[in-house]
């Protein structure tokens, strides 16, 4: 074989040395713009000889007269054209306009979809989806199959789900790998997590929504294990690439701006004061006192909490290509105000790519950076609240008749206006992204490529609750509780490649192989303060700057005491453990010193102080490679590898291997396939991909910590001690996700009916499962790995049909849907999972994780209807074979275009899940309203007793199916003459959330609720669950793109 | 190595010209000699930053970093495992007679984890059945890190190490009636050993006999919140008044009674005694009685029998209306069996609740002890936190806040069902830091049980008490009567599911237990929790889980 390989290579070095040459000269252009393209392939057919255009698409070759030019460049479709005796050949290059032909990204290289062997998609920003968007996922909801995202809430800059080919991790993130212009993102938040200052938790904001969307150009999306497997052990979720814009053009400046109108697009029919049916009325059906529970007012809670609210967005941008340099700059700035009181999101960002060739095009340097900040301002809104619930559950069980004064005394239960009157909560994030790369070229065909990239970040929350604050938790009542949280981040990647392409035998081989490092770095604190006695009302300011000013009082003396580094401070009027009282501490904890020291606490505006701080050091170091082999562009072979090694295992398992496989058949390059077929390739593959994302820092080895500090509800401190908070672990390993998958792509019709049948099946083994340890034992859980496996299988389809083609009018419909079945198989024990809150509901639970079922699967009672004395007819609970987890899901497009104006439509749906309402369970039942908390009007008839105990149950479990009319938009490119101001102008009009077709009757089936980590049960994610969450917006936007 | 091999394949496919190639190369090592100083820095250990790392492999234990410190940590957490209303407490408690939470409407349904507690119709699956057991095993692993000797701890680490595992198993093996014990040097991997009842009894002695030397012998005042040699003598009573339970003997045997009151005397010895002003035990007072407290909050001791109308001002959002007691246990109290007003007939320990006439400053109108019928409260809290005027209190929908003692069962509860109990009072603040959890009473009556196990007599010590309380003498002590006793005295004092179990009335009938549970003696065990049986192969499920 050897033999063979060397020989045919003297054949081609003969080719090359024989060719009888003499130059020719040409420009590349692009047919639309007559821009020079540079970069593009002018290669010499049947031989290895070739070059690529410069930055104005001008190139230089030497060839014979009887030898034919190839010229091949991403997106556009191929020319061949025979040299015949021109010196000069200029070709004007046609945008392919195939869905095939789509560029895709797939690590450390790009290809189309035509010549992927894996199962890959990208979106391109002129299909992306428009409005008001905070995150560039949402970007391309619905666009891909087997692509599920989901917004968590309708909370500007929630967090956002992204599911490729179903959920494989039982308690990890399941998020795929982003990977922004070839630097892979940390999948852990940038925001400061925020306090629990009496709502419970959220599990924080989306670690994207530093980007402006304005900037980006693509997003692929690796699918399937034998395309994601070069990036190895984070792969196992899939891997998504976001490629900004980068310089290109003769030098043109672009104005984009939009203005959003959004209002809350759903509300409970509640009881009413003056409309029927009647509050008052029902408190007395339900046997109390009308009279007593009659302040005078007439409120919709629901209307006090929502509003009407106005963004706008605007981006500047200057983008030019040149020899000397080409550069994009943006500014982008955008005000988003939540339709909640208090809550919004305000982002600047600043982006500068470039780039530059030297040494005569070998060597290209190119620079991507963004500054950006983001503001966030949330309304007490907790995944995780206490039995009263927050602002959202006040507003729905609030009695109506209550006044809108913020005082006013509601005897034990939360007042909306108090909670909007009494709560602040700021998170901002700075974050800097910067990637430097070096491309060289060494030889013909063989490339280096170097990469530095920096994520930095610094996040601090700032939540407060002030003493006026009435029935918060964590006694805040009186004395007011503050949290402030810091992060900063700091993740580091270098990295090496070669890149290697060579005709070879037959076909092309195209190689690269690397190496990288990445280190990722999490440092912070985590403090707290309660006892704010110089308050005064309304002045947010005065107590943020009460509570900063202690905590970095604090900081110093404390550091002085401990005489360097420390873990934990504090202090206030109650120390317990014998301490000195109305001192301060500090907990030291370095290896030459472990002590609680004390210090004389100087008089500060805030009782008592706690703080805590955190320093994590990830580092992941990689060698990898790739090779395609391309026979007569029919068969396309691909072979990646990984190896990973981190330092979140031990010895014996520190690295992995993830190889991968995979195979493509061109047959309509086939002479004997019919012409019918423009495109049809079939793909198969395999591979294995791993995920460390559900281990935290240091779970392998013993460590020793102080323990968790806090103030309690009366402001005492008790001091920690220290304990072990880890066992040593060798064995700990990866997860791993192996994923067979077959494919077929097509176009026919002349390209006009294209699309992919795919199908796969997916096996994540040795689960990384917090279970409880074998006590004794230093803590009640032990990560370890399980002997359990979660199987996805599924297919997907996609189709796009371009009904009408013709020069003034363009139609097309695009579809897709994609069914996956998940289920966990070999697993001996039942956690369980997705923990139900509000009153009487402690301890209660719907999920259990258990074999032979679906992750996420519903353990309730059943329901069988009320007694005669209106109390629930119920059962043990049990699992009903219903799952949170959408069966089906489906998105479908239309996009028209006459002359200047275009219009598109997109619908989204999901189906077979179940969602259970929460709100439903803890707010509206007749229990509800027997204590006087205003209930939704069904309530009066539903035959429920007042007395009646309202457990989990089946009778809370509804259908989650909908479809939604996601997005609507009309654009007009307003004709613009040649001298004009303006080279381009595009106005337009968007919809999103026009309409939502479902039976759940809870206010939208698309939820999920998200604790913080620490406040979920046995730590295991929740899905399906609709505990108040943040109502989603219909939104209306304006918005206008030009170009001078 | 990923050098090296492409140094081959370079080598290999570029063989044209040997100038060419050498160029290419010195280009080319370049790059490498950039990638080898890139690579060379870079190493996967763990850093140190956040937490100290014990270097060794797994396996081996070298000692706990700083042993004091960990000794603090451990009693943090006891503190905290006794500071809830939940776990332990209500293993301890709502599993009895002298307490139950019923539903109220949609209230405190909680998924039935109290409701099946009080009908002994619990599962390995519930929920405190599991919490306690992690809770406390979790100490007794953190007590023998510290109490190896190679944590080199000093005496007085080790001796509070050795009685907080002694306490910790004391409540494993009383409840779970087995005892998994994993040695500091065990990895993680490594199935711990169970000890049987009498193997983990013997170790409970053990433990507390090589701490007395090293405790202090403080006498009652502050400093009580760590053991001293009286909270080691006094479970050292305990175990031994309990011990023929544990052995399954069933009969007390002299010997060990005769430990009971040698431990006790020791207590008395060192200056304990019982004190008149049965209430203001339960304050942060120094009294003569509290042998062992936590410097943990009685919030919610306080707070989760209260109505939501009953307010402090350190609590205006009120109390949150759960836990009870069943009338049958509060009629085991002298007095009028109706209304606990003053002047009812009552003893001092039945407490008493305000009226019109006495709702004041020092009561905030709420009463002591057992609350039935109507109740009061403030109207409100001036800035300072004084009350501005007291009320007859109405429940939420209004109707008047009249505690009952008799309730229509578990579930189907109004707001005002049952009697309402509570010991430390909302006018000495939740937050005082100061739950007793060994008292000197307890151990006077530990002796006379004991002396009446020996076959002495009882009534003499008894009638001591009583007479501080101001109960009327009783003729004779029988066991029975020192069964109520102890629960007139202790009750939600955590020991009355013990109590029950060694006088063998764990079993019996009362208000909303289970039929089925009725006289069933494997309920005088908890269950393996299933969390833990699945953790560890070697524990096998108690007898009729």
């Amino acid at each position: 074989m050897k033999q063979l390989l060397l020989s045919m290579l003297f054949v081609l070095i003969g080719g090359i040395v024989l060719a009888q040459n003499r130059t020719v000269t040409g420009r590349i252009t692009d047919d639309d713009s007559g821009e020079g393209l540079p970069g593009v392939s002018v290669a010499i057919k049947g031989t290895t000889s070739g070059t690529v255009t410069d930055i104005d698409g001008s190139f230089s070759i030497s060839v014979s007269d009887d030898q034919t030019l190839v010229i091949t460049y991403v997106g556009f479709t191929t020319q061949e054209i025979p040299v015949q005796s021109r010196s000069v050949i200029d070709v004007s290059m046609a945008p392919d306009i195939s869905e095939l032909s789509e560029v895709v990204i797939v690590g450390y290289g790009q290809t189309t979809i035509r010549d992927a062997t894996g199962a890959v998609a990208a979106v391109s920003s002129k299909d992306f989806n428009g409005g008001v968007i905070s995150s560039p996922e949402q970007l391309i909801q619905g666009k891909t199959a087997g692509v599920q995202i989901t917004s968590t809430s309708g909370a500007p800059g929630a967090g956002v789900q992204l599911r490729i080919r179903g959920t494989n991790s039982v308690r990890s993130n399941n998020n795929p790998l982003f990977v922004v212009d070839g630097v892979p993102l940390a999948g852990d938040e940038t925001t400061a997590a925020t306090s629990n200052v009496g709502f419970g938790t959220n599990g924080s904001s989306n670690p994207l929504n530093f980007l402006d969307p304005n900037d980006i150009e693509s997003v692929s999306i690796l699918k399937d294990a034998s395309s994601a497997a070069i990036y190895g052990s984070r792969a196992a979720n899939g891997v998504v690439f976001i490629t900004t814009k980068k310089g290109k053009g003769s030098g043109s400046l672009e104005f984009s701006s939009s203005t959003s109108i959004s209002r809350a697009a759903n509300k409970y029919d509640l009881l009413g004061v003056s409309e029927g049916p009647y509050f008052l009325s029902a408190v007395g059906q339900f046997g109390g006192e009308p009279a007593a529970q009659d302040f005078g007012y007439d409120n919709d809670w629901q209307d006090v909490v929502t509003r009407t609210a106005v963004s706008h967005k605007q981006n500047l941008s200057y983008s030019k290509a040149a020899e000397a340099l080409s550069y994009r700059a943006s500014f982008g700035y955008e005000n988003q105000k939540g339709i909640i009181e208090n809550s919004g999101m305000e982002r600047i960002t600043g982006r500068f790519n470039a780039n530059k060739s030297f040494l005569n095009d070998d060597l290209n340097i190119a620079l991507q950076s963004t500054l950006s900040r983001v503001n966030l301002e949330s309304a007490p809104i907790g995944g995780s609240a206490g039995f009263r619930g927050d602002l959202l559950g006040s507003a729905y069980s609030a009695n109506p008749t209550w006044p809108r004064d913020p005082n006013f005394d509601t005897g034990g239960q939360l007042s909306p206006a108090n909670m909007l009157a009494n709560f602040r909560s700021n998170a901002n994030t700075n974050r800097v992204l910067v990637n430097l790369t070096a491309d060289y070229t060494i030889a013909e065909g063989l490339g280096a490529k170097l990469t530095l990239g920096l994520d930095k970040s610094k996040g601090e929350t700032i939540a407060l609750s002030t003493p006026e604050a009435r029935n918060f938790d964590r006694g805040t009542q009186g004395n007011g509780r503050g949290g402030f949280n810091e992060i900063n981040v700091d993740n580091n990647l270098v990295e090496f490649s070669l890149n290697y392409t060579k005709e070879l035998g037959p076909g092309k081989l195209d190689m690269v192989a690397g190496y990288s490092y990445q280190s990722f770095s999490r440092d912070g604190l985590n403090a707290e303060g309660w006892g704010f006695s110089n308050y005064t009302s309304g002045d947010f300011e005065g107590m943020e700057n009460d509570l900063v000013g202690a905590i970095e009082t604090l900081d110093g003396l404390a550091a002085n005491a401990a005489n360097g580094f420390y873990q934990q401070f504090g202090a206030g009027g109650d120390l317990r453990n014998g301490a000195e009282t109305s001192g301060g501490f500090v907990n030291v904890l370095t290896s030459e010193n472990i002590a609680t020291n004390f210090f004389a606490a100087p008089g500060l505006n805030v009782s008592s102080i706690t703080g805590d701080r955190f320093d994590f050091k990830d580092k992941l170091q990689s060698g990898f490679a790739r090779a395609n082999y391309s026979i007569s562009e029919k068969y396309l072979f691909t072979g990646t590898v990984r190896v990973d090694g981190s330092s979140r295992f031990g010895e014996n398992e520190r690295t992995g291997v993830f190889p991968s496989g995979a195979f493509a058949w061109i047959a309509s390059e086939e002479g004997f396939m019919p012409d019918f077929f423009n495109t049809l390739k079939f793909r198969t593959g395999y591979g294995k991909v791993g995920n460390q994302d559900g281990l935290g820092f240091g779970n392998f080895v013993r460590r020793e910590r102080y323990g968790a500090i806090s103030i309690g509800d009366g402001g005492e401190i008790n001091i920690p001690g220290t304990s072990s908070v880890a066992l040593a672990n060798n064995d700990l390993k990866w997860e791993e996700t192996t994923q067979f998958s077959l494919g077929v792509d097509f176009a026919v019709f002349d390209d006009r009916l294209s699309g992919s049948v795919d199908y796969y099946r997916k096996e994540t083994t040795d689960l990384i499962l917090k279970l409880n340890a074998a006590q004794p034992a230093p803590n009640p859980f032990i990560f370890r790995n399980f002997d359990a496996t979660v199987e996805n299988q599924g297919w997907e389809v996609a189709l796009n049909f371009d009904a009408i083609r013709s020069d003034n009018v363009n139609f097309s419909i695009s579809g897709n849907v994609s069914r996956n079945k998940n289920e966990i198989q070999d697993f001996g024990g039942q956690i369980p999972a997705g923990t139900i809150r509000g009153q009487g509901l402690s301890q209660a639970f719907s999920q259990i994780l258990a074999e032979g079922q679906p992750l996420f699967s519903y353990f309730v009672r059943e329901f069988a209807g009320f007694d005669a004395e209106g109390q629930p007819i119920r059962d043990n609970q049990t699992f009903v074979g219903k799952s949170a987890l959408p069966v089906w899901n489906s998105g479908f497009s239309l996009n028209l275009n006459v002359g200047d104006w275009d219009l598109s439509a997109y619908f989204a749906g999901q189906f077979g899940h179940y969602i259970y309402n929460n709100t439903k369970n803890a707010f509206f039942t007749a229990g509800a309203i027997a204590n006087g908390r205003n209930v939704t009007t069904d309530v009066l008839t539903s035959g429920e007793s007042g007395t009646a105990e309202a457990a989990v149950s089946e009778r809370f479990l509804e259908s989650g199916d909908f479809v939604r009319l996601q997005n609507v938009a009309i654009g007009y490119n307003v004709p613009v003459s040649s001298g004009g101001v303006f080279n381009r102008l595009r106005v337009y009009a968007n919809a999103q959330n026009l309409f939502l077709i479902t039976d759940y009757s809870g206010l939208d089936p698309e939820v999920s609720s998200s604790p913080a980590q620490g406040d979920l049960l046995n730590e295991l994610p929740t899905a399906g669950i609709d505990y108040t969450s943040y109502v989603r917006p219909r939104t209306f936007t304006i918005g206008l793109n030009a170009t001078f | 190595m990923v050098l090296i091999k492409f140094n081959r394949i370079y080598n290999f496919l570029n063989n044209t010209s040997m100038t060419s190639q050498l160029k290419y190369f010195k280009r080319f090592d370049v790059l490498a000699l950039a990638l080898v100083f890139v690579t060379s820095s870079c190493s996967l250990d763990i850093d140190e930053s956040d937490s100290l790392i014990t270097p060794e492999s797994s396996g081996s234990f070298t000692g706990v970093e700083d042993p004091e410190a960990q000794v603090n940590e451990i009693f943090n957490a006891i503190r905290g495992n006794l500071e809830a209303q939940d776990n332990y407490f209500a293993m301890q408690e709502v599993s009895t007679d002298e307490l139950l939470v019923p539903t109220r409407g949609t209230d405190w349904g909680d998924n039935g984890i109290w409701r099946t507690l009080h009908a002994h119709t619990w599962t390995p699956s519930h929920a405190y059945v599991l919490n306690v057991w992690n809770q406390f095993n979790q100490e007794i692993f953190r007590a023998s890190e510290v109490i190896d000797s190679r944590s080199n701890g000093s005496a007085t680490d080790v001796a509070q190490a050795r009685f907080a595992r002694a306490y910790s198993m004391f409540i494993i093996m009383d409840n779970y009636g087995q005892v998994p014990f994993r040695e500091p040097d065990a990895a993680a991997d490594v199935n711990p050993s169970v000890l049987t009842r009498t193997e983990a009894y013997n170790m409970i002695i053990a433990d507390l006999t090589s701490a007395l030397p090293d405790l202090p012998a403080s006498g009652p005042g502050v400093g009580a919140d760590r053991p001293t040699k009286a909270s080691a003598n006094f479970l050292l009573a305990k175990a031994y008044l309990n011990a023929h339970v544990y052995n399954g003997s069933g009969a007390a045997s002299a010997a060990d009674m005769q430990e009971v009151v040698d431990a006790v005397d020791a207590i008395e010895d060192d200056g304990f005694a019982l004190q008149a002003g049965y209430f203001d035990l339960f304050t942060d007072a120094i009294d003569t009685e509290t042998i062992w407290f936590v410097t943990a909050s009685t919030g919610n001791n306080i707070w989760n029998g209260l109505h939501y109308n009953q307010t402090s001002s350190d609590n205006e959002g009120g109390g949150w209306n759960g836990f009870t007691t069943l009338s049958e246990f509060y009629d085991l109290f002298e007095g009028d069996p109706s209304t606990n007003n003053v002047g009812d007939g009552q003893e001092e320990r039945r407490g008493w609740v305000p009226d019109g006439s006495n709702a004041d400053a020092t009561n905030l109108g709420i009463g002591f002890g057992f609350l039935v019928g109507q109740q009061w409260g403030s109207t409100g809290y001036d800035d300072d936190g004084v009350p501005t005027g007291f009320e007859a209190l109405n429940d939420r929908p209004g109707n008047p806040l009249v505690f009952t003692k008799e309730l229509p069962g578990l579930v189907g509860n109004n707001e005002r069902n049952g009697i309402r109990v509570i010991k430390y009072h909302p006018v000495n603040g939740a937050f005082a830091g100061h739950k007793i959890i060994f008292r000197y009473s307890d151990a006077h009556l530990m002796r006379a049980e004991a002396m009446l196990r020996m076959g002495g007599s009882a009534t003499a010590e008894v009638n001591e008490l009583r007479a501080i309380r101001g109960a009327n003498a009783l003729g004779g002590v029988a066991e029975s009567d020192l069964l109520d006793e102890r629960g007139r005295e202790l009750y939600i004092e955590y020991w009355r599911r013990n109590d029950l179990v060694r006088f063998g009335q764990f079993t019996k009938n009362w208000s909303f237990k289970d039929g089925g549970s009725v006289g069933d003696v494997n309920r005088n065990l908890y269950p393996i929790p299933s969390n833990a049986l699945l953790s560890n192969p070697n524990l096998v499920q108690n007898e009729g889980y």
